[in-house]
């Protein structure tokens, strides 16, 4: 559907909800549009991003499809929500599944002609099993991760401020700490997916996603964590198996497979769950083979995936928390 | 598999029903005439349901005591029809909102914006659609036999016994006992015409078209005694521009106390100041009903715009009064000249002692102008100028058969059907009479539902 068509679609469904306000309670996506009785084109964003899609309105409105008032917002929503993702995201043009693919490909590939260059071996046949700096040095490896992340860390950064400018405005208003430990609350719990205490109406997604998102948050912790015992601690890897880097890590691994699945059977299959799913795979085998000749290629194979991902997050659905946060956050202080 | 409790519709009364008669130890089974996605009758446009509470809590915002339930029952129109129905009714309400939430109702917390009802009523999560979703599952897990897109066309009886319901595409329904829960007649325009004449044919009808009465004409003509009154019905001010079925709350018109409202003619002819609460909503339908050609114009000005839910079609707009009513296609002159007039008796009636608000009455009045309005009179002068058209939109229709308080089904000889029971719109007739209390509906659904349910059950299982 052409822009223009989308907008108008959404506008000509809000105006219905705007005259039966019925949802109130679901999520505070209804009191937002009460405050907007002429939703502009950053109003409808705005919502279509505090959205959670949690399904209650469409399955409580007695105007969904195939009735002729045809109200159906967690889908029109949805529709915009990729325009968001698009908009605000520089350059533009997202690679397809087809050139993520091939990227993928391409960076194993390089990583592994590095590992050979660098360590005379092919996939670090190594003395000490489980050291990963035997496979790739410590700077090629960091340089080869840090490169895509600080890309990745740039552009978020960059669509995060056009995107407040559009539809809050103030940017000082960006750094007000109380609103943002409420926002960060509703965020991490994902309460606006609970429907008002009704629940999701697809049931177990809300728990999926959560765990998705917990296990993603281990996984940050064991990589921090790592480079902390490295260089502040002098202490250098493989680390134990009670270690926190291998206990976070191993548990958000299991957690992101189990999220990802789940949410994968509920019907979210995106690229996105994908290239998490292959993360958190190959994070996982190169934990649990890392005392056999595999350790060398998986490992290659973990690192190839987190540079893909750092590389293709920005045009991916990963970048979804980020407009979703701010909405929640520009919510909270016009209440 | 035989069945005990047979319900008929698919709304708030019949679920009730079923689900009453489940708990009982009934094998039921519910024949609902409209497809699935369109299930639950007018109850899926509903919004909250009043019941008698002696404290507030997280959804209502204060205590609601049976006494006055009961006289703001009395309040309305000519008040109930059969007082001690009604007297039942008020005192079962207490216990209704804690059933509901056992069979899976789930509750908004007391917001504002809820239109002045929080104390008085509770309202649905997500509305009627969510609680009939909720109310359909829990039936399904107590294993109620559901069937969509099956019309009850005929009852078929043996003496005072109903052995049988007989359906659209051709099938025999036995069942020992029979729940008639299947609405009023709303829908059915003939037969409102009998009642309202040629006006009918511009009536809407704001829920789905499947309440054409069938059942209730099969009850009446095998002998049932009536309730309510010819007339009776629940009916607003919605949009002319919506859809003739099924145009549900989005459609309805909130600005009239706003401005005033004039007839196809141009003139005014009603109070638009009446006391906002209860009687607004009940009594415009029916004041737009009785004007030429059914229809109704709402204008208002600038200073107001805004502070009322918006029309779903939007309003028409224009810079003067009489480029605005020649927009409608009114007479010009006409309008202007009547607004003239309700602007002078504003002025008339003296400087405003207080300001202007809808919270309450504000006792705002024009001087020397009939129709007068009698609150929230202020000049309409300030452009740009804003009106839309009305028609009546019937909610439902009041007159039924009349129940005992078992929910049996009374004959006119006196007596009462062996193994029939009525919940709902249906049987609404006993309880009002001619006006109406927001909420009261789904009181009398999940009341005599309830009862309904729990008696036929008895009845089938002896
Ligand atoms: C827009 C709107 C808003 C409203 N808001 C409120 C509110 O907030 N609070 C309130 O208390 N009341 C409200 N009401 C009134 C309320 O809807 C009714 O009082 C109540 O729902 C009646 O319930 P019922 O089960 O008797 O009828 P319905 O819910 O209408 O159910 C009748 C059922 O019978 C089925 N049926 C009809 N004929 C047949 C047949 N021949 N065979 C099989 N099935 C058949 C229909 O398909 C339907 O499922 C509202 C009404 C409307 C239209």
């Amino acid at each position: 559907m052409p822009l223009d068509d989308l907008f108008d679609e959404a506008r000509r469904q809000l105006t219905v909800c705007n005259s039966c306000r019925y949802c109130a309670g679901y999520c505070p996506v209804w009191p937002a549009l009460e405050l907007r009785p002429a939703p502009e084109r950053r109003d409808i964003t705005h919502l279509a991003n505090l959205c959670h899609d949690c399904g209650d309105c469409l399955s409580a409105c007695m105007y969904a499809p195939p009735h002729e008032f045809a109200v159906a917002p967690p889908s029109v929503f949805a529709d915009v929500r990729k325009d968001t993702y698009r908009r605000y995201v520089w350059p533009r043009r997202a690679p397809g599944r087809l050139g993520t693919g091939i990227a993928f490909a391409a960076v194993c590939l390089v990583l592994a002609l590095l590992s050979r260059l660098f360590t005379g071996r092919w996939f670090g046949a190594a003395d000490r099993p489980g050291d990963p700096y035997e496979v790739l040095p410590h700077v090629p490896l960091l340089i080869a991760v840090g490169v895509p992340g600080v890309w990745a860390l740039a552009v978020f950064g960059w669509a995060a401020l056009r995107y407040w400018r559009d539809i809050h405005g103030r940017l000082a208003d960006l750094f007000r700490p109380r609103a943002w430990r409420t926002t960060f609350v509703q965020a991490v719990q994902l309460r606006h997916m609970e429907g008002g205490g009704a629940g999701c109406e697809v049931p177990g997604r809300r728990g999926f996603h959560l765990v998705l998102l917990y296990g993603f948050g281990l996984c940050a912790v064991s990589t921090t964590a790592a480079a902390l015992l490295q260089n502040v601690l002098g202490a250098q890897p493989p680390y134990s198996w009670v270690s926190v880097p291998v206990i976070s890590g191993g548990v958000g691994g299991i957690a992101m497979l189990v999220g990802g699945t789940g949410l994968w059977v509920r019907g979210g299959g995106s690229g996105f769950l994908w290239s998490l799913l292959v993360l958190a795979a190959t994070g996982m085998l190169t934990l649990l083979l890392r005392e056999t000749v595999a350790f060398g290629p998986l490992l290659l194979l973990h690192v190839a995936a987190v540079v893909t991902a750092f590389g293709t997050a920005p045009y991916s659905k990963f970048v979804h928390w980020i407009f979703r946060m701010l909405s929640i956050h520009h919510d909270n202080l016009e209440r | 598999m035989s069945t005990d409790v047979l319900v008929v519709g698919g709304g708030n009364a019949a679920l009730v029903s079923a689900l009453s008669a489940a708990d009982a130890g009934a094998r039921v089974r519910l024949l609902e005439r409209a497809p699935a996605h369109f299930r639950g009758g007018n109850s899926r446009h509903t919004r909250n349901i009043r019941c008698a509470h002696d404290t507030g809590d997280e959804f209502t915002t204060g205590p609601y005591p049976g006494a006055e339930l009961r006289r703001d029952l009395g309040g309305v129109g000519d008040g109930p029809s059969d007082e001690r129905l009604a007297e039942l009714t008020v005192r079962e309400s207490r216990s209704v909102p804690a059933w509901m939430t056992a069979h899976g109702a789930h509750w908004q917390p007391a917001l504002s914006g809820t239109l002045n009802l929080a104390r008085t009523n509770r309202f649905f999560l997500g509305g009627g659609k969510a609680l009939l979703n909720s109310y359909y599952r829990t039936a399904e897990r107590a294993g109620v036999t559901v069937e969509y897109d099956t019309q009850v066309t005929r009852l078929e009886w043996t003496g005072e016994t109903c052995t049988a319901a007989h359906t659209a595409d051709g099938r025999r329904i036995p069942a020992a006992s029979v729940v008639c829960a299947s609405g009023g007649f709303e829908a059915n325009l003939a037969w409102l015409g009998r009642y309202w004449g040629e006006a009918a044919q511009g009536f809407h009808v704001r829920g789905p078209s499947y309440n054409d009465g069938r059942v209730l004409r099969e009850l009446l003509d095998a002998g049932a005694q009536r309730a309510g009154e010819e007339r009776g019905f629940h009916a607003v001010a919605v949009d002319a521009r919506g859809p003739r079925y099924d145009g549900g709350i989005a459609t309805r018109i909130d600005a009239i106390p706003f401005g005033i409202v004039v007839d196809r003619d141009g003139r005014r002819f009603h109070d638009e100041g009446e006391d906002i609460w209860p009687k607004r909503y009940a009594s415009w339908g029916r004041n737009i009903a009785l004007r030429p050609g059914q229809i109704a114009y709402a204008l208002w000005d600038a200073k107001v715009q805004g502070s009322f839910l918006p029309p779903m079609y939007g309003p028409y707009t224009a810079g003067s009064v009489e480029e605005l009513a020649e927009t409608l296609g009114l007479d010009g002159r006409a309008v202007a000249e009547t607004v003239g007039a309700f602007n002078t008796a504003v002025d008339r009636g003296g400087p405003p002692s207080r300001t202007f608000t809808m919270s309450r009455p504000d006792g705002r009045r024009t001087a020397g102008l009939d129709p007068p309005k009698s609150n929230w009179a202020q000049r309409l002068d300030t452009p740009p100028y804003y009106a839309v058209p009305m028609r009546p939109g019937v909610t439902f229709t009041y007159l039924g058969v009349a129940v005992t308080d078992r929910a049996r089904v009374r004959r006119v000889d006196g007596g009462v059907f062996g193994n029939v029971f009525a919940a709902g719109e249906i049987m609404s007739g006993n309880i009002l009479s001619t006006g109406y209390l927001a909420g009261f509906g789904m009181t009398i659904g999940t009341v005599w539902g309830r009862i309904a349910g729990r008696e036929a059950a008895r009845h089938a299982l002896g």
